[in-house]
């Protein structure tokens, strides 16, 4: 236990000297935070004083913006439009939403959801989270920030749980969290070359895209391999024949993972931890491939996988939130709320693994990353259109398509919460029958 | 009256298994003293009750405070810079108490792991 704790730390100490890596992008540079002092309508200008300072700028109003967009002392996030030259406002959006009992209630609901469904597969609730928060008023970015802030003490609570279980592999977390890392950085790169060149429409095309193709190969792999182990009515710790394959390749230095049961070249594992880290800077959940690496190419269970893969949350996100934090986005209101409903969940999550057979835990990834999936999907037409690629589309039909995404979002959350429910209410159930068949025949 | 009655079933139970020709079992049977087994009962039966009330309260009245004064702490929190670490350092408190307080809850409600 002292080794494994010294390596924590000296992984910590190593990290500021990698250039600042993120889940899921970069903190936005072209924003400026402060409280509009006063609007000039004539000269189309805003004099804005920036928080944290004295310091007052006088920024124009960009072509699609009025005066009466800009409102005075309440604190904003502007966001500038650097194509349109100096201090041009994007858009402003107001920075703390205004907190009603009902939009308390319905952050304490999408928390205990995400947090049962990131204690169970692992990784979870992020993607429906941040659009949820949106919906409720939170620009996006704050919305980004407060859930990054709000997943690293989740993960913490849920993979201290499964450690305590005998689930979680640390060292097996420690390598893929510092090689996505690394992965990150190469995926921030990719994303911005293709920024640079194909614009904003290009890039949401290209992460779309991406989300789309990824979810529907894995997570219809997923699903076929957790159809034929329910079938089979195996216990469901086969491991995969392409992990066995490489697990023979006796390339040195050769990794030992003790609880996930797994001695590997570390040319497998390193690959693996890259390419998660690659995605989850391209599609913002890197537990949807970590998990499945780790299963169907390092080898080990399902039950290990999505532990482990909260140790990989908790390290990426703790990293995460302080360069949020260093920005100054991050709603606390809106971190605690979730925590609150999310570590109930994430305890409930982890403890329903013990009493579930290893293919429900694909079942319910499966389940999830199909959905989502057609989440994203429902997004593609309308950045086509916005590229050119495709006639532009009716209002009405935007407005159903943004409908079809969001409840898609809400289907994936509410069925695997329902799943995930229903499965553990059974095993606790059975276990509770076999305690008392036990009970029975040791009576005599 | 309950102890003679364990005793009894223990004691039944070492013949029957003695009967089938299982000795180690029957002896182990009469070998465990009812004073252990009295002992070992109300450890894994007892609920903890105090903590979820002392963690909820303390939760409860975290949250209540950031309520209140959410004007002060969010125009603190978001200052940018150094003070990432108020965000960073309350939500890690916050997960401490509170996920105590939720571990607590769902012991008092009986959801336990499978041993």
């Amino acid at each position: 236990m002292k080794r494994v704790l010294f390596i924590i730390l000296g992984f910590f100490l190593i990290l500021p000297m990698v250039s600042p890596a993120f889940a899921g992008g970069p903190p936005p540079k072209d924003v400026m935070k402060g409280i509009f002092l006063s609007v000039d309508d004539s000269a189309r200008t805003a004099i804005l004083k920036k928080s944290g300072s004295e310091e007052t700028v006088e920024l124009v109003l960009g072509s699609g913006m009025s005066p009466g967009d800009v409102r005075i002392n309440k604190k904003v996030m502007v966001s500038l439009d650097k194509s349109a030259g100096e201090n041009v406002i994007k858009s402003i959006d107001i920075m703390f939403m205004d907190m009603t009992v009902n939009k308390i209630i319905a952050l304490l609901v999408i928390g205990l959801i995400g947090g049962l469904l990131s204690g169970f597969i692992g990784s979870g609730g992020a993607f429906v989270l941040t659009p949820a928060m949106m919906s409720l008023g939170v620009p996006g970015a704050v919305a980004v920030a407060s859930n990054m802030c709000h997943k690293f003490p989740k993960a913490m609570v849920g993979a201290y749980k499964r450690y305590k279980y005998g689930q979680a592999d640390i060292k097996l977390g420690l390598v893929m969290a510092s090689t996505a890392i690394i992965g990150v950085q190469i995926g921030i790169k990719i994303q911005k070359y293709i920024l640079n060149h194909f614009g904003n429409a290009g890039s949401n095309l290209y992460v779309s895209f991406v989300f789309m193709v990824v979810l529907v190969l894995v997570g219809g792999y997923v699903l076929y391999d957790a159809y034929k182990l329910a079938k089979g009515g195996e216990e469901g710790n086969k491991v995969s024949r392409l992990a066995l394959r490489l697990q023979n390749i006796n390339l040195p230095p050769m990794m030992y993972f003790k609880v996930a049961k797994v001695r590997i070249s570390a040319w497998i594992t390193i690959p693996v931890g890259l390419f998660t880290g690659m995605l989850a800077a391209t599609i913002a959940v890197g537990g949807f491939i970590g998990v499945p690496g780790m299963i169907y190419i390092v080898g080990a269970s399902a039950v290990v996988a999505s532990a482990t893969e909260l140790i990989i949350a908790f390290i990426m996100g703790a990293w995460g939130s302080v360069q949020w934090g260093l920005s100054g986005l991050i709603d606390i209101r809106l971190t605690l709320l979730i925590l609150a409903g999310s570590l109930i969940g994430v305890q409930l999550g982890a403890l329903g693994t013990t009493y579930v057979k290893d293919y429900m835990i694909k079942l319910v990834m499966a389940s999830t990353m199909l959905i989502v999936a057609v989440s994203r999907g429902a997004k593609i037409p309308g950045y086509l259109a916005d590229l050119n690629l495709l006639a532009p589309l009716e209002p009405q039909v935007t407005h159903v398509l943004g409908q079809v995404s969001f409840w898609a979002l809400v289907t994936a959350l509410a069925s695997a919460g329902l799943i995930i429910t229903v499965a553990m209410m059974r095993g606790m159930a059975q276990a509770k029958l076999e305690t008392r068949r036990e009970e029975i025949v040791s009576h005599g | 009256m309950d102890s003679k009655l364990t005793k009894f079933d223990r004691n039944m139970s070492a013949v029957s298994f003695a009967e089938a020709g299982e000795f180690e079992t029957a002896a182990e049977f009469l070998a465990e003293t009812p004073a252990a087994a009295k002992k070992a009962e109300p450890a894994a039966m007892r609920k903890p009750y105090a903590g979820m009330v002392i963690f909820g309260a303390l939760s409860l009245s975290g949250y209540v405070a950031l309520i209140a004064n959410q004007k002060l702490v969010n125009e603190i929190f978001t200052m940018g810079g150094w003070h990432a670490v108020y965000p960073v350092v309350t939500a890690l408190i916050f997960s401490f108490v509170h996920g105590a307080f939720a571990s607590n809850l769902l012991s008092v409600l009986g959801i336990e792991a499978k041993k």
